[in-house]
C-alpha cells in the first residue's frame, strides 16, 4: 500500500464527514471533524513542541542542580573533610589528655596504699609488742614504743591529703576532657546534613536523567575491614558482644 | 608464663596503642613496642625479638588480616601467637580471621578483663 493510499484511508472518512457537515450547515459536526483532523496531525507538531518544552525545562532544572552539585563538590566536600579531620584531632587530644591524667593518678593512689600498708604493719607490731610491765617505767616504755608509729602517722597524713587532692583534680580534668564529645558531635551532625543534601541532589539528578544507576557499595572489600559497627548502617550478621565472638570461634574449634 | 615477653601492638590510632600498652603494663608485661600498620609492623617482626602480636584489622596501608597472613606465611614467624583486637564484628570476618590463623579475637570496645582472659588463654595454650 502506498503512502498516499494510507493517508486516503486515514483522512478520507474525516474529510467526508467534514464536507457533509459543511453541506448540511451542521456547525457542531463541522468543528468536531476539524478537531479530529488536527488531533490526527498532533504527533508530528504539537507533541514535538511539547517534548521540546519538556526537554528545555529538564535542562534548566538540571543546570540548577548541577550548579549546586558543583558548589558542594568544590566547597562543601573539602570543608566537610577538614571538619572530620578536626574531629579526629579533637578525639585524639581528649583521649591522650585523659590517659595522661590516669597515668599521673595511678602512682599517687599506689603510694597512698603502700604507705597505709606500712602503717598498718607498724600499728600491728606495736599492739603485739611484749608486755612493757607495770608502773611508771612500763608506761614510759609503752610511750617510747609508740613514738615511731605516731611520727609515721604524722608524716603519712599530709601526703595522703596532697595526693588525694591531686587525684581529685586529675579526675575533674578527666571529666572536662570528655567535653570533646559534645563538640565533635556537633561537627559530625553538620556533615550528616551535608550528606543528606548531597543525597537529595543526586537523587533529583537521577530522576531527571531517568537513567537506572547501578547500585554499588563502597568499602565492601572484607580484607580492608568495615570499621566499627554503626547501628542502622552495618548490614549482615554482626557479633554484638565478645560472647558472640567466643561462641563462634569455639564452634570453629578454637 | 614469663613476664619478659615482648609484645608488638599494631593499630593506626595512637590512643588505642597507648590504651593497650597501659593495659599490658598493668598485666605485668612492660615490654611493648608499637607500629601503626601492617607495613611498618612486618619488618619489625621479621627483624626478630617479638613473642606476641596484637593487631587491629582496619588500617591504612596493610590491614591486620593481610599482616596475619604474611606472618603465617613466614617460616620464622608462623608460630607466633596473634591476638586480633578490632571493631570489625561481622560473622564472616571473624571466621576469615580464624581461617587466617589468629589465636584470639577481641572486639572493641573491650574491657581489661577480656584482654587478660584472652592473653592468659593463648599463653596458657602455648605452654
Amino acid at each position: 500500500m502506498s503512502n498516499f493510499q494510507v493517508l486516503k484511508l486515514e483522512y478520507g472518512a474525516c474529510v467526508d464527514s467534514l464536507s457533509e457537515a459543511l453541506r448540511g450547515g451542521d456547525e457542531t459536526a463541522f468543528f468536531t471533524a476539524v478537531d479530529h483532523i488536527v488531533r490526527m496531525r498532533e504527533p508530528a507538531t504539537l507533541t514535538e513542541i511539547r517534548k521540546l518544552t519538556g526537554d528545555l525545562q529538564k535542562a534548566l532544572q538540571r543546570f540548577s542542580i548541577e550548579s549546586r552539585l558543583a558548589d558542594i563538590a568544590e566547597n562543601e566536600i573539602p570543608d566537610a573533610r577538614t571538619r572530620l579531620t578536626h574531629v579526629i584531632r579533637m578525639t585524639d587530644e581528649a583521649a591522650h589528655r585523659t590517659l595522661d591524667l590516669v597515668e599521673k593518678s595511678g602512682p599517687l593512689a599506689e603510694r597512698t596504699a603502700r604507705e597505709a600498708a606500712a602503717l598498718i604493719d607498724s600499728l600491728k607490731s606495736y599492739r603485739d609488742r611484749p608486755m612493757a610491765g607495770g608502773g611508771f617505767e612500763g608506761a614510759v616504755r609503752s610511750i617510747d614504743a609508740f613514738l615511731p608509729v605516731a611520727r609515721a602517722v604524722e608524716a603519712f597524713l599530709p601526703i595522703v591529703r596532697t595526693d588525694s587532692e591531686q587525684i581529685r583534680r586529675n579526675l575533674a580534668d578527666v571529666l572536662l576532657a570528655q567535653g570533646y564529645q559534645d563538640l565533635t558531635g556537633q561537627i559530625i551532625r553538620s556533615v550528616i546534613k551535608l550528606v543528606e543534601e548531597l543525597e537529595e541532589t543526586l537523587a533529583s539528578l537521577t530522576r531527571l536523567s531517568g537513567d537506572v544507576v547501578e547500585h554499588t557499595t563502597l568499602g565492601e572489600s572484607p580484607d580492608k575491614g568495615h570499621g566499627p559497627v554503626v547501628p542502622g548502617v552495618t548490614r549482615g550478621e554482626v557479633a554484638s558482644a565478645q560472647t558472640d565472638v567466643d561462641e563462634l570461634l569455639s564452634g570453629l574449634g578454637m | 608464663m614469663s613476664k619478659d615477653l615482648k609484645f608488638l601492638v599494631v593499630d593506626d590510632f595512637s590512643t588505642m596503642r597507648r590504651i593497650i600498652k597501659n593495659l599490658l603494663h598493668d598485666l605485668g608485661y612492660p615490654n611493648v613496642a608499637e607500629a601503626d600498620d601492617g607495613k611498618t609492623a612486618l619488618p619489625m617482626l621479621q627483624a626478630g625479638g617479638f613473642d606476641f602480636l596484637i593487631t587491629d584489622w582496619n588500617m591504612p596501608g596493610m590491614p591486620g588480616l593481610e599482616l596475619i597472613k604474611a606472618v603465617r606465611a613466614d617460616a620464622k614467624l608462623a608460630k607466633m601467637p596473634v591476638l586480633m583486637l578490632t571493631a570489625e564484628a561481622k560473622r564472616e570476618q571473624i571466621i576469615e580471621a580464624a581461617q587466617a590463623g589468629v589465636n584470639g579475637y577481641v572486639i572493641k570496645p573491650f574491657t581489661a578483663e577480656t584482654l587478660k582472659e584472652k592473653l592468659d588463654k593463648i599463653l596458657g595454650a602455648g605452654k
